[in-house]
Parts: structure tokens; C-alpha cells; sequence
């Protein structure tokens, strides 16, 4: 059970902390192991009591009313229980709960899975659409970031007619705890946040990012290291900066 | 409740709307979105129990599992992931989860939920520091586990071995709350 390969999958599974792609492929092998799914079923049940950690709260008395009467507007699903005969019913009950069960547990997170792993592929594809889109823009404009000649380096492409930018980054730690990477486009000698970005443990990332229709050109482009959900205006010395070029 | 008993959702309603709202709560952080979770997630109860599957956990367990969804959703869609993700991050700071000193001014409704209450916070607050704060990222602040790692600066694997070590420590400790503790 030790070196079964799936194993470290079900704690972040049952806390819901995988990501859309690693979920659907576990699901898929959940639905073939039961191994995988007794311990699923058992990190869940441990993992949804953390509920009751949350710090006490009282619900204002309105909502239980509200609650009620939304409900009222709306009628539940109706159960979908076809009727056997009774002796059948006494006959088979047995056998029927644990084959439709376990049948009803693999058609549908089967399906789920699929559900999800094709979602995810689209949401891939079309991430990658989007950057491809960016870069064969014609009126592409380039800048390349650079700290001092050192790494970390990072090379940034703008589209003004498309209203983004991608960028590739190089060689950048991720940020600590608690702080995140901005990037700046900077006008006139005036920041604009484009967004925030954090780089993966190998130092890489590649973003695309949406830029206000106001901003018609920039000149300069730079990176700060920020808290964590970013700053209006930058509060620390940019450490890449690079100079645009085309783009106009 | 599968068949439509709108008195049996307003029993459910008193048995767990503190637990659902304070769940809300630790998570969007402001009462009006988690008045608006809470509702959605009772709503998405009364729609689909019919649905439901005692075989495959608690009603409780069920409603936390779509109060937090729902709640990790509209974070989501408000844009203050990042804010969120930031709160849950802070050093030393559990934020999130109830401070183990101020468990006292829970509403009174049902000694049981408050023994449970009592009884996971402490536990949570047992764990060793690091387990404790990977289940808090994930559970609270919604993150995967490569956020985590990332978050934490720690390796992957590093993060899954706590998450493990964590939620086992915790099943040991939680075993009177657990089906398989119950006799």
C-alpha cells in the first residue's frame, strides 16, 4: 500500500487542494481503486470537521427566513426512484445497495473526470491561444528586462492593438512569503500597475496580462517586489527594467 | 428533505447555519458575501437533496463542502483571491481559524456543535505549526497545493508529507466526531 504512486494524492485531494488537472487525473484512477477511494473517503471526513475551526459567527436572524422563502420560489428535484415491487425490493436490496453504489460512485466521478480534464485542456488551449494571438500581433512590441547584466532577465511583449502583454521570465526566485512581483508600464515617467505575477520554484514564468485601453504607449517597463495583492504606486526601486521598442 | 418538506430545511437550517456561516465567514471575510454564501449554499441543498448520498458522507459534511466551495467561488469572482491568499499567508498569524483563547462567545444553540467546536480548534492548534498552516492555506485560503509551496518557499513534496501528517494527527484526535470512532 506504501508504494502505491497515488497515495500522497488524497490529503490535498480531500482538502481540495489540487489543481483542475491534477484532480481529474485522480479522480479518473479513483474510480478504479478502492484503496485510493476508503482513504479518500476517510482524509474527507477528517478534513471537512475543519469546518468547526472556523472562529464563531452568528448568522444575522434575517437570513433563516430568507432562506426559507427562496426556497419556497423553487421546487426541489424529484428524487429519481424507480418503484420495484416490494418482494424484490426485500429480495435484492442487499446486493442492489452495494452494486449501485459502487456503480453510481464510478459512472458518475468517471464522468466528472472527464468533465473537468476536458475543461482543463480548453482552459489550457486557450491560454495558449491568447499568448499566441499576443505575439503574432503586427503591431508587437518588444522590451527586454534586465537587472544590471545579472539574472534574473525577463523578455516582455506588447500588443496596443490587442490591449495585452506577455511576458517570459527567467532566473527570479519566487517571492517570499506574504509578497508577490508587479509589473509596471510607465508613461510619461508616471507607474501603471499591468498586474502581479509570482514566478514557479524553477525560477520561470510565463504571463499574459490584460492592459487598461487608456494607455495608448509606454516607454518603460519594470518589476518591484510587492505585499502580497500588489500596491497602487511602487514602493521599492524596480529591480528589472527594460525599454520598449516598436509597439506604436 | 428529498421529498420537499420545506420545515425539514428550516431544521437544518438551526441545526448548521452558525457552522456554515462561520465556515463563510473565515473564508470571504465580510458578513453580507457570506449572508449570500450561506443562502446559495442552502439553496443548493434544498435543490438537490434528492441527490443526496448518505453512503458517501454526513449532511453536515455536505452543506461544509458546499458552503466552502461557494465560498472560494466568490472570492474568486470578486477578484480578492490575492487578499485572501495574503491574509492566509501572514507569518504567524492563524487569521482564519478561531484563536484558540476566544472560542468562548459562541452562540448557544446546541452543545453538541459547540463540543465539536471546542474540540477541533484545540486539536488544530496541537498540530505542529507547519502541518497546522498547510491545512489552514488549503482549507481557508483555498489554495492548491503548489500555491502553498510556492507560498511557503517549501518543496512540493515537503507540503503533500504535512498535509498527510496533519490530517492524520487529526483523525486520531477528531476519532469521537469521526463514523469510525462512533460505536
Amino acid at each position: 500500500m506504501t508504494d502505491h504512486a497515488w497515495l500522497d494524492a488524497a490529503a490535498p485531494y480531500a482538502l481540495g487542494a489540487l489543481s483542475a488537472e491534477e484532480r481529474a487525473a485522480f479522480e479518473a484512477h479513483l474510480a478504479d481503486c478502492a484503496v485510493c477511494r476508503a482513504d479518500v473517503q476517510a482524509l474527507r471526513e477528517v478534513s471537512g470537521l475543519l469546518a468547526h475551526a472556523a472562529a464563531a459567527a452568528t448568522p444575522p436572524p434575517a437570513l433563516r427566513e430568507r432562506i426559507l422563502r427562496e426556497a419556497r420560489a423553487v421546487r426541489p428535484l424529484a428524487a429519481r426512484r424507480r418503484s420495484l415491487r416490494p418482494w424484490l425490493v426485500a429480495a435484492a436490496s442487499l446486493v442492489l445497495a452495494v452494486a449501485a453504489g459502487l456503480g453510481y460512485w464510478r459512472a458518475s466521478h468517471a464522468r466528472d473526470a472527464l468533465t473537468r480534464a476536458l475543461a482543463a485542456a480548453r482552459d489550457t488551449i486557450a491560454a495558449r491561444d491568447s499568448l499566441v494571438v499576443t505575439l503574432f500581433a503586427p503591431d508587437l512590441g518588444t522590451a527586454a528586462l534586465a537587472a544590471t547584466g545579472k539574472p534574473p532577465s525577463a523578455r516582455l511583449f506588447w500588443s496596443p492593438s490587442r490591449h495585452r502583454v506577455v511576458m517570459a521570465v527567467f532566473n527570479l526566485a519566487p517571492a517570499p512569503a506574504g509578497r508577490i512581483y508587479q509589473l509596471w508600464a510607465i508613461a510619461a515617467g508616471k507607474p501603471m500597475s499591468l498586474g502581479l505575477f509570482n514566478t514557479a520554484p524553477d525560477g520561470r514564468a510565463t504571463v499574459a496580462m490584460e492592459v487598461a485601453r487608456e494607455l495608448a504607449s509606454f516607454q518603460l517597463t519594470a518589476v518591484t517586489e510587492e505585499p502580497a495583492g500588489g500596491s497602487p504606486q511602487p514602493t521599492q526601486q524596480p529591480f528589472l527594467v527594460g525599454k520598449v521598442s516598436g509597439g506604436e | 428533505m428529498a421529498a420537499g418538506d420545506d420545515r425539514a430545511l428550516g431544521d437544518l437550517y438551526d441545526r448548521h447555519a452558525a457552522t456554515a456561516y462561520a465556515l463563510a465567514m473565515a473564508i470571504v471575510g465580510e458578513r453580507a458575501d457570506a449572508e449570500e454564501v450561506v443562502a446559495d449554499a442552502f439553496g443548493q441543498v434544498w435543490r438537490t437533496a434528492a441527490q443526496f448520498d448518505p453512503e458517501r458522507g454526513s449532511v453536515p459534511g455536505w452543506l461544509a463542502t458546499i458552503t466552502r466551495t461557494r465560498a472560494l467561488d466568490l472570492l474568486r469572482a470578486r477578484g480578492r483571491r490575492a487578499r485572501a491568499i495574503e491574509r492566509a499567508a501572514a507569518v504567524g498569524d492563524m487569521g482564519l481559524a478561531a484563536p484558540l483563547a476566544g472560542a468562548g462567545d459562541a452562540p448557544d444553540r446546541g452543545v453538541e456543535r459547540e463540543d465539536a467546536r471546542r474540540l477541533v480548534t484545540r486539536s488544530l492548534a496541537e498540530l505542529p505549526e507547519p502541518q497546522r498552516r498547510v491545512l489552514e492555506l488549503a482549507y481557508f485560503g483555498g489554495l492548491t497545493q503548489s500555491e502553498i509551496a510556492a507560498a511557503l518557499r517549501e518543496p512540493l513534496g515537503t507540503v503533500k508529507t504535512r498535509m498527510r501528517a496533519g490530517l492524520e494527527k487529526l483523525r486520531g484526535s477528531l476519532a469521537p466526531l469521526l463514523s469510525e470512532g462512533k460505536s
